[in-house]
């Protein structure tokens, strides 16, 4: 094992800043940025642990949803929408999924709902992947903003 | 900020001013789309000691915002000339070789800002009193003649018709250079949505482009200044009033943190009165949020790309969720 693994180490950066470096700034300012700096390394330690799984979680979804739209492709997705949806699922079908692509099609989906332009099933798809989008979103990235 | 630049800069500035000394420099945090710096200075003129507590606002070399530099100096000018609670500015210096990036300097008002939502555990009294003031503000200034103002810095009124459709060019032009290949399906589609549902204004008025709660300083006595005027434009006046009421600024049913959200808009109603046209305060409330997030995304890539060493920017990214949030709700995408 190669010890300080990742996780320790920003945690001791966390330390030196806290005890070492803010006891000896006198600047208001310069103490609250170290404040947030040490609240960013926390960031990018639980984004660590956090991330692998966000983007596999959304990967997978991406792939599903568009799936379930390939599926219903001839009565419920417009004509406009066939090219991406195609670009979209092939891309969900490559050995490494293109992610980009896939979102790209998904947003031209997300854009034709909020346009009212999706019928019911469709709309019940895209909705359902946009709540589970935001709610990883929101567990992946919010916090409180330093003070 | 150099202080014997400064110095050197206020004394040219104030030549009756003798044995001029800038004491107290500081920076502060605040004001995230320029560096602010709060200062006083002591003096004598005419044999009696004189005092001013000032703040200089600069440039930065990056943040959240790609604002002209005359805008706010000039906007200030004209918001103090026409008697509205903002601090008096003093000077304006646009040359790079005074103090490496232009900057002006003005009287640095007394009171606190929020942290964003007006705070709960302030007397319920106190916060009706601030959103009564708030909202005069807000209709004193969208009663101003803008024309009358001197606010060349503005440019020419727009059409009725095109001020929905710039303002959202304008902000999806600075999603499509600031989101650095990232996708946000709910913000794509909320700007596809401004695009293609725009409002027509029934007049132009200045618009403060950040009046919310977090941007006035205020006291036991109520508010005291308006501040951050960097975003002024010519537009809708729906565009304040959509952008203070935002659920992002305030609680559930607090707009702002100061009032009820429908309270609040009967109070604008008597302010100003002009009935609320829902249809366009619906628009610029989405408009709001899709901005505020595009405003994040300025800031996460100018620190992810060096323009800015500020290490609050890469929080911007955990608000982004609130407000992709918001957005697909208003929408009905969820």
């Amino acid at each position: 094992m190669l010890r300080p693994t990742l996780n320790e180490m920003l945690a001791g950066l966390q330390r030196t800043v806290m005890e070492t470096l803010l006891p000896e700034l006198t600047s208001p300012y310069a103490q609250a940025q170290a404040m947030a700096m040490i609240g960013v390394l926390g960031d990018v330690a639980s984004r660590l642990d956090s991330l692998p799984a966000y983007h596999a979680a959304e990967q997978k979804d991406l792939a599903a949803t568009l799936k379930a739209l390939k599926r219903i492709e001839s009565r419920h997705v417009p004509k406009k929408l066939r090219k991406a949806l195609t670009r979209g699922t092939r891309a969900a079908g490559n050995k490494v999924p293109d992610h980009r692509t896939m979102e790209s099609a998904v947003t031209e989906f997300a854009t034709a709902l909020a346009l009212g332009e999706l019928d019911a099933t469709a709309s019940r798809l895209i909705r359902g992947y946009l709540k589970r989008h935001t709610d990883r979103l929101r567990a992946t990235l919010a916090r409180p903003l330093p003070s | 900020m150099d202080h014997a630049r400064l110095t050197q800069y206020l004394k040219r500035q104030m030549p009756h001013a003798a044995d001029l000394r800038v004491l107290g420099l500081k920076r502060i945090s605040g004001g995230a789309s320029r560096e602010t710096y709060s200062f006083d200075i002591e003096w004598t003129e005419n044999g009696a000691a004189r005092t001013r507590p000032l703040i200089a606002r600069r440039d930065p070399t990056g943040g959240l915002l790609k604002s002209e530099r005359e805008r706010e100096f000039r906007v200030l000018q004209a918001m103090n000339r026409a008697g509205l609670r903002v601090p008096e500015p003093l000077h304006l210096e646009l040359d790079h070789a005074v103090m490496e990036r232009p900057f002006f300097i003005m009287d640095r008002a007394p009171g606190y800002p929020t942290q964003g939502a007006f705070p709960e555990t302030e007397p319920p009294a106190l916060a009706a009193k601030i959103a009564d003031q708030f909202l005069d503000e807000l209709a004193r200034l969208q009663a101003l003649d803008f024309s009358t103002l001197r606010l060349e810095v503005l440019g020419e009124p727009p059409a009725l018709d095109r001020i929905a459709p710039q303002q959202t060019a304008h902000w999806f032009e600075i999603y499509e250079r600031d989101r650095i290949g990232e996708q946000y399906p709910v913000l794509t589609a909320a700007f596809h949505w401004l695009r293609k549902n725009p409002v027509v204004s029934d007049r132009v008025v200045v618009v403060h482009g950040d009046f919310r709660s977090g941007n006035y300083l205020y006291d036991h006595d109520g508010m005291i200044a308006m501040l951050d005027w960097e975003m002024a434009h010519l537009g809708d006046p729906m565009e304040d009033l959509g952008w203070a009421s935002m659920m992002f600024w305030g609680r559930e049913q607090f707009a702002g943190g100061l009032m009820e959200r429908e309270q609040f808009y009967r109070l604008y109603e008597q302010k100003t009165g002009r009935k609320i046209d829902r249809e366009r305060l619906f628009f610029y409330q989405v408009l709001g949020n899709a901005k505020m997030a595009v405003i994040c995304l300025t800031g996460i890539r100018d620190f992810a790309e060096g323009r800015t060493a500020d290490a609050v920017m890469p929080f911007l990214a955990a608000l982004l969720p609130s407000l992709l949030d918001d957005l697909a709700r208003q929408l009905k995408l969820l």
